[in-house]
């Protein structure tokens, strides 16, 4: 066929996914409209394209119809360092795959890069817009710890959870795969710097047209995608709304292993991870138990089979080992002063007392800030960098 | 005939002198005033005629022209009405000359010939002083204000015919009682607000008493209702008290706003102004000779309360007068400096609603946050060295005893400023928070533990270079609280805690 002829360029993608892409980016602004309803844009997205144009085209079905048939893929601006991938062509992540799996990635940072990210292992690191200082605090040691361990962190670009984990991934030196609900171009300016360190250290993915700007549908989209990267979805925090305990039910219907991290029952913030913990999630304290479920028990030994680059691994066990002997190697007044900090008193109003002096209080927080074991969060509070040891103590 | 007085007018923070010369002679009748007069001054006309009617003299139906000179100087306010109306009576033989070259003359005349004090008395009777007078003549009012200048003869002249016989070198009228002269004027005598009455929120207090002791612009920030307001109107008493050449500043500062005073200043002067008001509100400049809020907080503190809800220009207009300690105004008819040396205090909630890190309680979606976050960064931020943050007190803490009163940490305050002159009197400053790079190399020597700190914290890219020199100053300030010739680790810490640089911003994932 005349599509499969075009599979001679270099361009990584057949002119039928191109199309495919075209006219997802055409019916942009009715799909908004259809797609209120979760299940529903599954559902069109599972159409193909003439049962799309029927669906949704509305008045313009005709038109449409018409610049469908006289599509030709000159008309897509090329954009330097974006390559395209659909779903015909080697290398296109395997675990993508289902009715609603999108026909083809726009992809920042190279898709032999892309490729070799989706072979190893994978965790999809989701949760909602509006986090609070705890959620982003574990998305982000979560995301440092796994990619420390050689583990790809996939995500959204959306605020919140997404954001933190991305910033974690790069912290632990890691390869972060960012999917974006718009076009590659059209990112919002306050999040673009951490997208261009995205791209120079791992991946980013569209399956829009660059220049596409991004609407509701599109984030939701962009969720399959997230979700159908990785074999493990994280929920690290979650209202209970359906827009944040989607990414959990795609992958259960994908049939991909759920994981959430507890949270407070009383705060409407983890209503939703809590939820998913009742209904038979897996629970997440951390790193560690997310790389116990990737990799069964014996993380450390499966870890070297895993295929990830060896050089990464050793440079994230050093870290990693770095990490841990930070934490051992306390005096016994900070990390009394940490659990305290981790059991909730969190301002220096509430952990001064009768036995400790304030500026005892103040220089023990300041000494654990510069540690990286305490952060600040809203109204200057105090919030734990990663989750207390366990209590049979300090082994290591 | 010809005749001349003494006057000052009052221009800004300054008064110029102004010689009024009035002159009499035969034509058709009519009182003309020359010189650059503004209304108040042109209006003088009618009183000063009724006035010499009412008090027995006799108006001459002449030419009469009176001349403020110099013509360039433009005349403001009501207070020339004395001097004109006494050179318009020498000029028309009614007054013996004996004093008139030697009195300024300085008040607004009533209809019925009594004299009324006008604004700015101790500026124009410092001004007197310094133009070699002998003396002033004013009403009983302003005397006490007046006879602050030291060297001065202060005349009472509670009405035209006084005038004259004073000038006639007659006595004048007797000073009132001060306490006479407090029920006519309001006097504030509440008593100060004390550190006292704040319960719990010991952290705070500490930190506001840091502020005070290194003179550091300090930003309060915390949910509604955790007595960020009650902190800050209790900033000014524990201040050290004015010295006397300050409160004669604050005093001039008064009195040209409008507050006649009765003795020196004792209070720092603490203003508040609302979130509305406009740039030149702030600076002044509004009409000429307008102070700003920030002269008017000279030698004392500005509090702006509900800092992100001020606009852009008001803010940005804050800048050369917290740099510079002194703000210059140029108009298109005028041009001043201002000394506007103050202690800055923020207080602003943390987030739109006001309820971040509060739990639960918080609705702003994270871009309102950030919206918010942005308002309040930037070039204002960079001025302010401490950044505390408050949080509700459960009820228990509202029973604890309070962390100190007004005195002791006053007290500690003026122990710490001590110091601090000691050591930097010799680069002309007074207080930490003035000192520059090379003042911080020479004065701030951190023990081992310390410097270990700056650097992990260098390391970890917490501070900026500008961010570890308001951390440095805070710290310096916080060892000589303590008594301490070396900046040591725990000054550093709690010189960290209460850093600007965070606490607005979520826990660094941007």
């Amino acid at each position: 066929m005349n599509a499969r002829a075009g599979d001679k360029d270099n361009s990584g993608a057949c002119v039928d996914c191109l199309r495919r892409s075209w006219l997802l980016s055409a019916l942009s602004a009715p799909l908004d409209c259809c797609a209120r309803d979760r299940d529903r844009l599954m559902a069109l997205l599972g159409l193909t394209d003439e049962q799309l144009i029927a669906a949704v085209g509305g008045r313009r079905k005709h038109e449409l119809s018409a610049q469908y048939a006289a599509f030709a893929p000159d008309r897509l601006r090329r954009w330097r360092h974006v390559q395209a991938l659909c779903h015909h062509r080697h290398g296109y992540p395997r675990l993508l795959s289902g009715p609603a799996a999108p026909h083809l990635l726009n992809v920042a940072g190279g898709t032999d890069r892309l490729q070799a990210l989706a072979a190893g292992p994978v965790v999809a690191l989701v949760g909602s817009r509006r986090a609070s200082d705890y959620g982003m605090e574990m998305a982000r040691s979560l995301a440092r710890g796994l990619a420390a361990s050689g583990v790809t962190v996939a995500s959204g670009l959306a605020e919140g959870i997404a954001l933190a984990a991305h910033t974690g991934a790069l912290e632990g030196s890691g390869r972060p795969v960012a999917v974006l609900g718009s076009g590659l171009s059209t990112c919002p300016v306050a999040r673009r710097p951490l997208l261009q360190q995205v791209m120079r250290e791992g991946c980013a993915v569209s399956e829009l047209p660059c220049e596409c700007s991004g609407r509701r549908w599109g984030q939701l989209a962009s969720q399959r995608t997230v979700v159908g990267l990785a074999a493990l979805t994280v929920v690290v925090e979650a209202h209970d709304t359906l827009e944040d305990l989607a990414p959990a039910k795609i992958a259960r219907a994908l049939g991909r292993t759920v994981a959430a991290i507890p949270g407070r029952v009383t705060s409407p913030l983890s209503c939703g991870t809590n939820a998913l913990l009742m209904d038979g999630a897996n629970l997440l304290r951390g790193a560690q138990d997310a790389l116990e479920l990737l990799f069964g028990l014996d993380v450390a030994q499966t870890l070297a089979v895993a295929g990830a680059n060896a050089s990464t691994q050793s440079r994230a066990q050093g870290r990693a080992r770095a990490c841990d002997e930070r934490t051992c190697a306390l005096e016994p007044r900070l990390q009394r002063m940490l659990e305290r900090v981790g059991a909730g008193n969190d301002t220096p109003q509430r952990l001064a007392d009768e036995r400790t002096d304030a500026d005892e209080v103040l220089l023990a927080l300041s000494e654990l800030e510069l540690m990286g074991l305490l952060s600040r969060g809203d109204g200057g509070r105090y919030v734990p960098c990663r989750p207390l040891a366990p209590a049979t103590g300090p082994a290591c | 005939m010809l005749a001349r007085a003494h006057a000052f007018t009052i221009d800004g923070l300054h008064t110029r002198h102004v010689a009024v010369e009035v002159d009499v002679r035969a034509g058709l009748p009519s009182f003309t005033i020359v010189g650059l007069a503004d209304a108040a001054v042109r209006e003088a006309r009618e009183r000063i005629g009724a006035a010499i009617r009412n008090s027995g003299y006799e108006f001459p139906t002449r030419r009469i022209t009176a001349n403020l000179a110099p013509g360039d100087v433009p005349k403001a306010g009501p207070g020339l009405d004395l001097a004109i109306a006494c050179a318009l009576l020498a000029a028309s033989d009614q007054l013996r000359r004996e004093r008139l070259d030697s009195v300024a003359l300085f008040g607004e005349l009533g209809l019925d010939g009594g004299v009324r004090p006008a604004h700015g008395t101790l500026a124009v009777a410092q001004a007197t002083r310094r133009a070699g007078l002998a003396a002033i003549a004013l009403a009983g009012e302003g005397a006490h204000e007046a006879s602050l200048v030291e060297g001065l003869e202060v005349a009472v002249v509670e009405h035209l015919t006084s005038a004259v016989r004073v000038l006639s070198g007659g006595e004048a009228d007797p000073l009132p009682s001060p306490r006479a002269v407090a029920g006519r004027v309001s006097c504030a005598g509440a008593a100060e607000p004390d550190l006292a009455d704040v319960r719990g929120q010991h952290h705070a207090v500490n930190a506001i008493v840091i502020a005070a002791a290194g003179g550091h612009n300090c930003l309060l920030s915390g949910p509604p209702g955790t007595g960020k307001t009650m902190l800050a109107q209790r900033v000014a008493s524990i201040l050290p008290p004015l010295s006397r050449d300050e409160a004669i500043e604050v005093t001039r500062i008064q009195s040209l706003a409008g507050a006649p005073a009765q003795r020196l200043a004792q209070r720092r002067p603490f203003r508040a102004p609302h979130h509305s008001i406009t740039a030149a509100g702030l600076v002044g400049g509004a009409q000429r000779g307008r102070l700003g809020e920030v002269v008017l907080a000279h030698n004392g503190v500005l509090f702006l309360d509900e800092l992100s809800e001020f606009s852009r220009p008001t803010l940005e207009a804050l800048r050369q007068p917290l740099e510079d300690g002194r703000v210059s105004i140029v108009r298109a008819r005028h041009a001043a400096v201002y000394p506007t040396r103050f202690m800055l205090l923020g207080a602003t909630n943390p987030c739109p609603c006001g309820y971040a890190g509060e739990g639960d309680r918080c609705g702003c979606s994270e871009s309102e946050m950030a919206r918010h976050r942005r308002r309040l960064s930037g070039p204002l931020l960079d001025r302010i060295d401490l950044l505390v943050n408050l949080q509700r007190t459960d009820a228990s803490g509202l029973r604890e005893r309070p962390l100190m009163s007004s005195r002791h940490a006053r007290e500690r305050v003026m122990r710490a400023r001590e110091r601090q002159a000691a050591r930097l009197g010799q680069d002309g400053i007074s207080a930490n928070a003035h000192m520059d790079v090379r003042m911080l190399h020479a004065h701030v020597r951190l023990d081992e533990r310390g410097e270990q700190m700056m650097l992990a914290a260098a390391r970890r890219g917490l501070l900026s270079a500008r961010a570890e020199h308001r951390v440095l100053r805070v710290a310096r300030t916080i060892a000589d609280l303590h008594a301490s010739k070396r900046v040591r680790a725990t000054d550093i810490g709690a010189a960290l805690a209460l850093r600007t640089d965070t606490g607005l911003a979520r826990g660094g994932a941007q």
